[in-house]
């Protein structure tokens, strides 16, 4: 692991952040201009003019490793900067952020010459797609029928993708087809299409499909017809496509979570600016106890994939090999519970929240109807569940022998830990050592206790912290009995083990915000919710009613929400911030690293 | 029971239907209805759901289905039956509407709701006269709008600023001066009923409904504030309206001047249950739909329906929907059979039942997989309904200002009503269904529903008179009824202590937390009971109390008891139950009629 100096970060973030805002404040029909978002929406146009801008300001570069010229920041500045769009507008980070979906797959497989042409077409802006999905076949990749036959000139695919996201804009297509007619686990294979190179009439687009929510988003198809590419399309091997797809969704999936957290913070937001300028009964919206209720049980939700995201980006980094379940795990848990933070706030702004194109709150119907992609989009929740309930053997295994990457999850959870490279050859289809952040929940939920009111100088955490600690590992310990106890059923898998699932993705993300609490050296220095472990003791409450509601005392829980909107009252003025902002930098983010070439 | 068209238009509301009876047949209302919609999926239908999604995108409903329900005479449901319509029976009304939920809800809510709880106010506290002229304009077909809303307070009905002031050195006008804003129908309703100050000095008494003739004010006082589109329900005319010393006739206050929030909040006792109820067809409609999409979907070689989280999610949909069915049924029910309780029963309804709905809605969406994100294709018609069910929450009444018309009531029952063994259940009939009931009786509607809460009670009879051994379904039921009664016993102690000033809008969480509580008693109750009084309502191939305990488990979830997924000894013959009635073409509430949805 290289050591750099984190204070260097990367300024990425704060760059597409600043271009952005000062866009979208100079109004009058500028990219992210409230109200042209709201009219590109009600007439479901393409987002170009934000699409632009983000290329102007160098977005691009968060699709890239370092070392082809990308940011430094690595999977979790990927994910801040889609974050930092949709916090703005979810359809504008969908249609952007295609790319880096669909040039994953050529940094988890692809050849130097790949690479190094991939890398110089993002930068130089050009938008590519990733074709999975077929018609009426949905997240079963096994089932695809676009197939590639062998040619001369190297292979001919015949067939379609769709609903495709960026199909019809992006040149560059990459498409998972059928090798072997007889399909199967080692069937397919993964091509990289770039359309302006296929002959004349043996492509054409399908028309775009109108849709729920991000509505400007080009999801429209492709279908092939003798369409002939090089052999140089062929990602990898022609029987490793869904290796490699596997591989790649792991990091898609991860990044992801950017929409929830980008939607739920700006809802959040709304409810804020409006529960303190409403005035009912006497007073303002935000002065009564049930509407803080109800504002602090959607900040604690937010709190809850913050940390679940922050944490599973760097593990991306530093324990790649348990990416099959971290992804599975936040791509399922995120948007569920930013759902549940936008339904909160929708409760509390009424009608407001209803009204297409309201000045003001006109943004909330749209991100509510737009953030609904989060759980469909790289695989469904029920899929990620899916994946994650066929590791549950190894889970409750590891869980039990208390096994952990110590070294790798010192990183993944600590926000000021320099980050190694994304080693993309250690991504794994299945994780043999479980989930080191899991695992070591119970030993974290110990050092947290040793941290109580009595404890050391710094860190120090109120009594009633611990005790929801040790709720937790209670719960925890419960579940991954029930997890052990689950016999492995190959043909149906019963409603239970999704249940289980659930509750794992939510031990995760306890997990998660234990291990970032404690890997920060003087949280008593950076304001109103690290104070007596606010943020902390929110998650962890978060947790405890998604794990078992009956186990929190009501007059804790109802306390913590209301000391939680406290503190983000004092906040400041844009009130929802992530708690657990990175210094974006990894190894190669050392000078002139950029564009030398592949280090492998 | 009355002819229509010869009761005297002038009598009392109280005074004419002295007799209630069995209500009318609502099976056969019904059945004409689904009759003149014809066939929901045939796609040459002016009102199939084909026309309504068009016509959804167009941000109207199909013009042709207003033509049938005028044709039908929807309208007739909304007027009493002593003023010349058909109303006699909450309960009938709500599930004819419902039918017309089911084939398009923006249907439902503009064509139908919106008068009726613009027209509950004049049946209620409107003189005579003004009820004999609202009774005409409606049955000749005309829309009333209901006036109440204004951006800047929402829920809050103390703050309304439109005001009503007699205009100076004139005779007898009063002057309007003001907004309202994303009213339903409020550019072609026939009558407006307004909520408006009347007293500049304000207070409990500073309020009044005017019901106007929006033809009789001056165009030029009057100004348009155009529609308000919406993100769903986006057929309703939303419009606003802005008044700037526009004369009405002193007349045209409703009853009395400065009943306004009285009225509002003994009127809205009907409509409260009702719309939460009519909004069961929705999930009918979205429920049939999921199950026609996983069935026909294939994933890893086997139809969605093959996966047991399918079948779950399903069944617990179902559950949802009973629930919300027997919860809403009987407390249409009790406004006949205890009318001065139905004020926090109304409350405890339109807190509870549309979170059910929508969560229902919204699980279900996660079963359709990414069909429910597209506007075309075959299963397009959910993600409308997902956008539709989005304003039952808040809409009419917020939850949380149904549980602020709770919380006052607590101490009382806590003391005095719910550990009475003297305290009566409600009558038997107030579970069956087709049993006669009192008359409506909307003189009856009261502010004070006194230290009385007999459905409570009526949960405390049936777990003493439930047996403790004979049926195991028996057995099982009674174990659930005696868990939600457990609660009922902490509820009682806390509720008892509550100080005045936890009884307003600013009470603390907790206190919101004990409504929702009791809303869930409240509930419990109307299922178990229905099952207990009705029991051949729902059978299903593993018995008749398969429902009863899939919805008291749904319920346990809806008020975060536990966060259980239905056990399949009961998802499983519910499953069936359910693709049954699916492939029949039955409806999936209690009423089990046949649908061409």
């Amino acid at each position: 692991m290289t050591v750099a100096d984190p204070a260097r970060g990367s300024s990425l973030v704060a760059e597409v952040e600043a271009a952005v805002k000062a866009s979208a404040a100079a109004g009058d029909g500028s990219a992210f201009d409230p109200a042209r978002l709201l009219e590109l929406d009600r007439q479901e146009r393409f987002p170009d003019l934000e699409c632009a801008l983000l290329d102007r300001c160098g977005a691009p570069r968060a699709y890239l490793p370092p070392e082809w010229g990308g940011a430094t920041g690595g999977l979790p500045e990927t994910v801040e900067v889609l974050r930092a769009v949709a916090r703005h507008d979810v359809t504008v980070a969908v249609a952007h952020g295609k790319t880096f979906l669909g040039t994953a797959p050529i940094w988890v497989a692809g050849s130097h010459g790949q690479r190094e042409w991939a890398a110089r077409e993002v930068l130089g802006s050009t938008a590519f797609s990733w074709g999975l999905t077929e018609p009426d076949r949905g997240s079963d990749l096994l089932s695809g029928r676009l197939t590639a036959g062998s040619d001369p000139a190297g292979w001919r695919l015949d067939g379609a993708k769709w609903p495709v996201n960026n199909a019809t804009r992006g040149r560059v297509c990459t498409v998972l087809a059928r090798t072997d007619p007889a399909g199967g686990p080692r069937g397919f294979g993964l091509f990289v299409v770039d359309k302006s190179t296929l002959s004349h009439g043996s492509w054409r687009c399908l028309p775009k499909q109108p849709t729920h929510g991000v509505r400007g988003a080009d999801i429209s198809g492709i279908a092939f017809e003798g369409a002939v590419v090089g052999d140089d399309a062929l990602v990898g091997r022609p029987g490793s496509g869904v290796e490699t797809v596997l591989s790649a969704l792991q990091l898609t999936r991860t990044v992801c979570t950017a929409l929830t957290l980008g939607a739920a913070g700006q809802a959040l937001r709304l409810g804020l600016g409006f529960a303190a300028e409403r005035q009912l009964y006497g007073t303002t919206l935000l002065r009564l106890p049930q509407a803080r209720h109800l504002l602090g049980a959607a900040a604690s939700s937010l709190l809850l994939a913050e940390a679940a995201s922050a944490v599973a980006a760097r593990c991306a980094h530093a324990l790649p090999g348990e990416m099959s379940v971290v992804s599975s795990v936040v791509k399922a848990g995120v948007p569920d519970w930013g759902q549940d933070a936008i339904d909160t706030v929708a409760e509390l702004l009424g009608v407001r929240g209803f009204l297409v194109g309201h000045p003001a709150y006109g943004a909330f119907e749209k991100l509510e109807r737009d953030h609904r992609v989060a759980a469909v989009f790289d695989g469904t929740t029920a899929v990620n569940r899916n994946a994650l309930i066929n590791q549950f053997p190894t889970l409750a295994r590891r869980f039990a022998d208390r096994r952990c990457a110590r070294d790798g999850l010192r990183v993944a959870a600590d926000p000021a830990a320099p980050l190694p490279d994304l080693d993309h050859r250690e991504l794994r289809l299945i994780s043999r050592d479980g989930c080191s952040l899991v695992q070591a929940l119970p030993d974290a939920l110990s050092e947290l206790a040793t941290r109580a009111t009595s404890g050391g100088e710094h860190g120090r955490v109120p009594d009633r912290v611990v005790h929801l600690a040790e709720l937790l590992e209670g719960e925890a310990r419960r579940l991954l009995s029930h997890v052990a106890a689950l016999s492995p059923t190959p043909r149906e898998v019963p409603t239970e083990a999704f249940e289980l699932a659930r509750r794992y993705e939510v031990c995760f993300a306890a997990a998660a915000a234990v291990h970032l609490w404690l890997a920060e050296p003087r949280p008593e220095r950076r304001g109103p919710l690290w104070d007596e472990a606010l943020w902390l003791e929110a998650t962890l409450d978060q947790a405890l009613s998604r794990l078992n509601p009956t186990a929190q005392r009501e007059s804790q829980h109802l306390d913590c929400a209301d000391r939680l909107v406290t503190a983000l009252e004092r906040h400041g003025p844009d009130r929802w911030t992530s708690p657990f902002s990175s210094p974006h930098r990894t190894a190669s983010a050392a000078p002139a690293a950029a564009g030398t070439g592949d280090p492998r | 029971m009355t002819t229509a068209h010869q009761a005297d238009p002038y009598a009392q509301v109280t005074a004419v239907a002295d007799e209630g009876g069995a209500p009318p047949d609502t099976g056969g209302s019904v059945a004409e209805l689904e009759e003149l919609f014809g066939e929901a999926n045939d796609p040459r239908n002016p009102v199939g759901h084909r026309a309504v999604l068009a016509a959804d995108e167009r941000h109207t409903t199909p013009s042709e289905a207003e033509r049938l329900l005028d044709r039908y005479g929807l309208n007739a449901e909304f007027v009493p039956a002593e003023l010349g319509g058909r109303l006699t029976h909450l309960e009938h009304l709500m599930e004819v509407a419902r039918a017309v939920y089911r084939r398009d809800p923006a249907l439902g809510l503009g064509y139908g709701a919106g008068t009726f709880m613009a027209a509950a106010n004049v049946w209620t506290a409107g003189r005579p006269e003004q009820r004999a002229e609202l009774a005409r304009a409606v049955l000749d077909g005309g829309k009333v709008a209901c006036a109440y809303h204004e951006l800047a307070h929402g829920n809050d009905l103390s703050r309304a600023e439109l005001t009503a002031y007699p205009a100076p050195n004139e005779r007898p006008t009063l002057l309007l001066n003001g907004r309202k804003e994303v009213v339903a129908n409020l550019q072609r309703a026939a009558r407006t009923v307004l909520f408006a100050r009347t007293s500049p000095d304000g207070g409990p008494r500073g309020h009044s409904q005017l019901l106007v003739d929006p033809e009789r004010l001056p165009a030029h006082t009057v100004e348009d504030l155009g529609r308000f589109h919406t993100a769903g329900m986006r057929g309703v005319r939303l419009g606003g309206v802005s008044f700037a010393d526009t004369p009405v006739p002193p007349e045209s206050v409703l009853g009395s001047e400065g009943r306004g929030v009285e009225t509002a909040l003994r009127s809205f006792q009907l409509t409260r249950i009702a719309v939460p109820g009519m909004t069961v067809g929705l999930l009918d409609t979205a429920l049939r739909t999921a199950v026609r999409c996983a069935e026909e979907r294939q994933l890893y070689g086997g139809a969605v329906t093959a996966l047991p989280l399918s079948r779950s999610v399903l069944s617990e949909a179902f559950a949802d929907l009973l629930l919300a069915d027997a919860f809403t049924a009987v407390a249409a029910r009790t406004v006949h059979t205890a009318p001065r309780q139905a004020g926090p029963y109304a409350c405890a309804v339109k807190y509870l039942v549309p979170s059910v709905l929508m969560r229902a809605v919204k699980d279900l969406s996660a079963l359709l997989s990414s069909q429910f994100y597209l506007r075309e294709g075959p299963h397009a018609l959910f993600q409308k309904l997902l956008r539709d069910v989005l304003p039952s929450s808040f809409g009419h009444a917020s939850r949380a200002s149904c549980q602020v018309g709770m919380a006052p009531h607590l101490p009382a029952m806590a003391h005095r009503a719910w550990g009475k063994p003297d305290q009566a259940p409600l009558s038997e009939a107030t579970f069956q269904r087709d049993a006669p009931t009192p008359p409506l009786d909307f003189g009856a509607l009261s502010l004070t529903p006194g230290a009385r809460d007999p459905l409570v009670r009526s949960l405390v009879c049936l777990g003493e008179e439930l047996p403790a051994s004979g049926r195991s379904e028996e057995r099982r039921v009674a174990d659930a009824v005696r868990q939600h009664l457990a609660a009922l016993q902490e509820l009682a102690a806390r509720s008892a202590e509550l100080p005045p000033r936890e009884l307003g809008p600013n009470a603390g969480a907790s206190t919101f937390a004990l409504t929702a509580r009791w809303a869930g008693l409240l509930a419990a109750s109307a299922c178990a009971n229905s099952w207990w009084r009705d029991p051949a309502r729902c059978p299903t191939d593993a018995g008749d109390p398969v429902w009863v305990l899939a919805a008291l488990h749904r319920l346990g979830a809806h008020l975060g008891h536990h966060r259980d997924r239905l056990p399949p000894d009961l998802a499983e013959p519910l499953f069936r139950e359910l693709t049954r009635r699916v492939e029949k073409g039955e409806t999936l509430d209690l009423g089990r009629r046949p649908t061409r949805t």
